[in-house]
């Protein structure tokens, strides 16, 4: 485990109480010889007001392990902290409370609820945890992501860009400990994808959001400032400051 | 083409069984009817055919020109005794004598029936205890009044004969009554056939029942038997005859049947409606599917027939399910019927070819038929459209088409409403109007997508409010897809409307009833005689007048005669009364003077006699006398005869006949109990003296609606209980629509009990609208319907009970959520985001 050691010395450098850390975590789908194992042992953590990536090829477990640190998905061993909070041994009914407190979610697709306006979509995690909207902080959030004039739509009358960017608006108003971010930038064109990832980019030096983001596209990835590989299941590697050419580098190697 | 779709069917059992469900029920309802009627017309048919086995022939009085019967007499018996070739023959005697019940009143509130048991293989009366009566001092009663009213076989029993004059027997045995209705409503004594002649005051026979010699066939009897009979009797066989017995009540099993089965229809009708709107979601659903098949060369036909091809498996599955439910439907009905000790033959549960026919054509047709406009829809669904990533949503936008077919129907609807309205009270006015509910509830349906943003607005404000993020997404659902909504909530408006004009038919019927009771006269009490007109001796009146607790008495008394060359009427008087002073409508019952008449307003129209005019009436002491008509009065209202004459005038034209009804009055402060102890000690002496009081009259009208009500309302109920379960099979199938919405929701940190909240309240809000439509619809059609039946009605509104049909809805469109509900809730998040 020597990359533990290098996560180690990242958190070591930080400031801040790490916002997410997960300690030996494993999953384990099916029994028998059916059994799959998504993830095998990993130990990782996430600097509060950080931006990173998770990548890997495809079934290395990033989307897994994505969800057991968010409380979709229940752990097979391990622990998964979030702040002062540990996930592991909650039930359902604090999971989902501390998900509402403490989590934003950016996914790939369907972010939205059609019935609602854009606006209406943005407001939604603080209505339903019965908050109140900070009005200047809503506006910032409409203002960064440049969606004054589409309050009023639904979302079948948005772009595929434009409904991403008001999921990711919609992350950022229940101030959350962590956002996290599966493929956001998958469904769009390549300019679209650019503007979301600065925006996130953008929330996380100017708001001091922390967010992982789970992504296959080296572009995507060299927007965070951390690049976290996994493989089979088992973190593997990792880079700081990445690039678009590093990324692919690292990648390459952990395919051969 | 043919596997893929029967594969598609088996995966999705589930869907299938909910679907399956509604024709189920509507199938079911139609055969349990046939299988209820079949085998009570069965069981008919074949006491009739058993009783009919021990005669040969039957000789009936002929019929005189359709009207007047001739009578079959002592004298033709004998002469039908002396044909060759006959065994022997009997008259069946059939009249009235009143039994006297242990507490000295006659029994029942019709005199007992009086019949003759004939001795030897000619006695068709089943006796079922002890034995037959063979001298004129043995009696025998019918088992159930026996039961009834504590008589044993070896007691005394005391009847009345046609001049009330009481006479004694001892009950040697019970009979059964068989099949005969009139005999097992009113109750009979059995005697000897002179003693029947005698008690009954009968002079002549029902029928003759004719025993055949050994080696004469009965159709050989019959030609013998006729010839000597001539035009004096109608001769049959006895195989002839029950046939004919047996059709005549088999024509009421087809009323029971038809009225059955237009609540089955109703029912079908409404099942047709989930089974549409569950393929057209289907449809919706699979789309991508859909698009596949196209994309690999299925043409639009292959696709349009798997539609239908499915649809018919529901249809045959369901209908198999509902013939088996109608079985079982039908075998329970009997057994409470069986239960309920009413004479009507349950054995032998008979499903007959027909009614399989008619079940699963009917099952099958219905669910085909509504299937194929959605099976239009999946052929214009483009090969492209596989390659889309989301299904897009359905928008709705209100076409002009829509809106003008609308507003005609409800034109016409809301033209034939008012015309039926503004028409005089019949059944003209009556059809006019439920033709005009038609059409409107037609141009409701058609505006169904149009209402339902507007009513779900309406009805889930409060909703909203109070259950926050859940409820005001549930309403924004109710509203996203109008059709769907529609078509779910008409399905219940349908049960709702027919619910809300039965019991506003119904209050409506009671408020009037008891107003026009109080109009006519204020009466406490009424008392009548059980049998015939004219049977309470005056002296009972006198008594009454005596009476300190009463304060006034007044006798009502009638005869038969013919008026002009018009027929029969009743004519009659009543007896002056300090408070007593009959309303007239024209003229003035002042003027009714010797020599004068008064006219019920129906009467008034057939002898077509305004006051002034003169008619003739035929009296049996007085000859024709010629009266002036000074009044005229509305005779539903009065309980006065229809033809009234003054006191002193009826005595001279009829004779001192015996009053019909007395009308008591009690005095003001006098205490119920005691006022009833000196009306029934006055009627004490007189057998037939039947005390009724208005409370008591209205207690049994009452009873009667209730009962009424009841017995729609359960036969509603399945129709309603079908639209529930539409809301349900919609409900779920949203529920699948929307998982990965439901998934993001509960991401987003919606807790399941909201999420089930959410589900709940959106079919709280369905239940609402549906129950709302209905009630409106039900409240002005029951309305109209109440103007067309008769004049002077008071319209009354159930409100309670209108109330509780909106909450009941509501309530059940909850029920109906709880289990999508909880599928939705217990689905995983991670599973449900990667779906689709």
């Amino acid at each position: 485990m020597t990359i533990t050691g290098e996560v180690g010395a990242w958190n070591a450098r930080g400031n801040a109480a790490p916002a997410v850390v997960a300690r030996g975590l494993t999953k384990v789908y099916g029994q028998g010889d059916a059994a799959v194992h998504a993830l095998r042992g990993v130990d990782v953590s996430f600097e509060t007001g950080a931006f990173t990536a998770i990548m890997g090829p495809s079934g290395s477990g990033k989307s897994t392990l994505m969800h057991c640190l968010a409380g979709l998905d229940a752990v097979s061993g391990g622990k998964v902290h979030i702040g002062d909070v540990e996930l592991t041994g909650l039930n359902d009914k604090q999971l989902t409370l501390l998900r509402r407190e403490r989590i934003g979610f950016i996914f790939q697709a369907f972010n939205l609820l059609p019935t609602l306006t854009a606006e209406q979509n943005i407001r939604l995690p603080l209505e339903i945890s019965g908050r109140k909207a900070d009005q200047d902080l809503f506006d910032r959030v409409v203002e960064t992501v440049g969606l004054r004039d589409r309050l009023g739509h639904k979302p079948t009358e948005l772009s595929g860009g434009q409904q991403q960017r008001v999921a990711v608006a919609r992350a950022l108003i229940s101030k959350p400990q962590v956002i996290f971010a599966d493929e956001p930038t998958g469904n769009l064109d390549s300019r679209s994808g650019a503007e979301v990832l600065s925006f996130l980019r953008t929330s996380v030096r100017e708001l001091g959001q922390t967010i992982v983001m789970v992504t296959h596209d080296p572009v995507a990835a060299s927007y965070a400032d951390r690049v976290i590989f996994l493989r089979d299941g088992l973190l593997v590697s990792e880079l700081m400051r990445p690039s678009p050419q590093s990324v692919l580098d690292t990648l390459m190697k952990l395919e051969a | 083409m043919l596997k893929t779709t029967l594969a598609g069917l088996r995966a999705h059992k589930l869907r299938l069984l909910l679907t399956s469900l509604a024709i189920m029920l509507g199938v079911g309802f139609i055969a349990g009817t046939f299988v209820l009627t079949d085998t009570i017309e069965a069981g008919f048919r074949q006491k009739f055919a058993a009783a009919a086995d021990k005669i040969d022939v039957v000789v009936l009085p002929a019929e005189d020109g359709g009207r007047e019967q001739q009578a079959v007499g002592a004298e033709l018996l004998e002469k039908v005794r002396g044909v060759e070739g006959v065994a022997d023959a009997q008259g069946i005697v059939r009249g009235t004598a009143a039994l006297i019940g242990k507490d000295g009143k006659a029994v029942g509130d019709y005199p007992t029936s009086a019949v003759s048991i004939p001795d030897g293989r000619l006695n068709r009366t089943e006796i079922t205890g002890g034995a037959a009566p063979k001298s004129a001092a043995e009696a025998v009663l019918d088992e159930n009044t026996a039961k009834t009213r504590g008589f044993a076989v070896g007691d005394r029993i005391t009847v009345l004969d046609s001049k009330n004059v009481k006479h004694e027997f001892t009950l040697v045995g019970l009979f059964d009554v068989g099949v005969d209705q009139a005999l097992a409503y009113s109750g009979a004594v059995g005697f000897t056939t002179d003693t029947a002649m005698k008690m009954s005051g009968e002079k002549d026979f029902r029928e003759i029942d004719v025993a055949a010699a050994e080696g004469v066939t009965a159709e050989t009897l019959r030609a013998s038997v006729a010839a000597a009979v001539g035009a004096r009797g109608e001769v049959k066989t006895g195989a002839k005859h029950a046939e004919e017995l047996a059709a005549a009540n088999g024509a009421d099993t087809k009323m029971l049947t038809l009225g059955l089965l237009l609540f089955g229809l109703v029912a079908m009708f409404v099942a047709a409606l989930v089974i549409y709107n569950t393929f057209n979601i289907l449809v919706a659903q699979r789309t991508r599917e859909m698009a596949l098949l196209r994309c690999i060369g299925a043409t639009r036909r292959q696709v349009f027939g798997s539609i239908v091809l499915e649809s018919a498996v529901v249809g045959l599955i369901s209908s198999v399910l509902g013939l088996l439910t109608g079985l079982g439907l039908g075998a329970g009905a009997l057994a409470v019927i069986g239960r309920t000790g009413l004479d009507v033959p349950t054995d032998g549960v008979a499903l007959a070819p027909r009614t399989v026919a008619i079940g699963m054509v009917l099952g099958i047709v219905v669910t085909i038929a509504a299937a194929l406009l959605p099976a239009r829809a999946a052929t214009r669904v483009a090969p492209i459209a596989a390659l889309r990533s989301q299904v897009e949503e359905q928008t709705f936008r209100t076409g002009v088409v829509r809106v003008v077919f609308a507003g005609l129907f409800l034109l016409a609807g809301v033209g034939a409403t008012v015309l039926g309205v503004t028409q005089e009270p019949g059944e003209a006015a009556l059809f006019t109007v439920m033709g005009g509910g038609a059409l409107t509830f037609l141009a409701v349906l058609i505006l169904g997508p149009v209402l339902v943003k507007p009513l779900s607005a309406f009805v889930g404000w409060l909703p909203g409010r109070l259950f926050g993020v859940p409820g005001r997404l549930a309403v924004d659902n109710s509203q996203r897809n109008p059709k769907r909504s529609a078509t779910t909530t008409v399905a219940l408006t349908i049960g709702v409307t027919l619910m809300t004009l039965i019991s506003v038919l119904t209050a409506t019927l009671r408020v009037t009833y008891n107003a026009k009771l109080d109009e006519q006269f204020p009466v406490d009490y009424l008392v009548a005689s059980q049998g015939d007109q004219g049977a309470l001796p005056r002296a009972l009146a006198e008594d009454l007048r005596t009476r300190p607790e009463l304060a006034s008495v007044v006798a009502l008394r009638a005869a038969s005669a013919k008026i002009g060359g018009n027929g029969e009427f009743e004519v009659g008087t009543f007896t002056a009364a300090a408070d007593f002073t009959p309303k007239a409508d024209t003229g003035s019952f002042g003027d009714l003077k010797p020599g004068t008449v008064a006219l019920a307003d129906y009467v008034v129209k057939d002898l077509k006699a305004e006051v002034g005019d003169t008619i003739a009436v035929k009296t049996t002491e007085d000859g024709t006398v010629r009266l002036k008509v000074v009044a005229t009065f509305l005779g539903e209202n009065a309980l006065l005869p229809e033809v009234t004459v003054p006191e002193q005038d009826f005595d001279r034209y009829f004779g001192p006949l015996g009053d019909g009804q007395i009308i008591a009055n009690v005095k003001d402060g006098v205490a119920e109990e005691s006022a009833r102890k000196a009306v029934e000690a006055a009627a004490q002496p007189y057998p037939t003296a039947k005390v009724a009081s208005s409370t008591e009259i209205r207690g049994e009208f009452d009873e009667a609606l209730d009962m009424m009500l009841m017995i729609i309302t359960g036969l509603l109920g399945l129709a309603i209980l079908i639209s529930l379960l539409g809301i349900a099979n919609t409900l779920s199938l949203s529920v699948h629509e929307r998982t990965r919405e439901s998934a993001l929701l509960r991401a987003l940190g919606l807790t399941r009990p909201q999420l089930r909240r959410m589900l709940s309240v959106e079919a709280l809000v369905l239940g609402i609208i549906g129950a709302l439509v209905g009630v409106a619809l039900g409240a002005v059609f029951g309305w109209a319907a109440t103007t067309t039946m008769t004049t002077g009605v008071v319209f009354q509104l159930p409100i309670p009970q209108i109330l509780a049909f909106v909450a009941l809805s509501g309530l059940a469109g909850v029920v109906a959520a709880v289990l999508p509900a909880r599928r939705a809730a217990r689905a995983s998040i991670v599973g449900s985001l990667a779906s689709g």
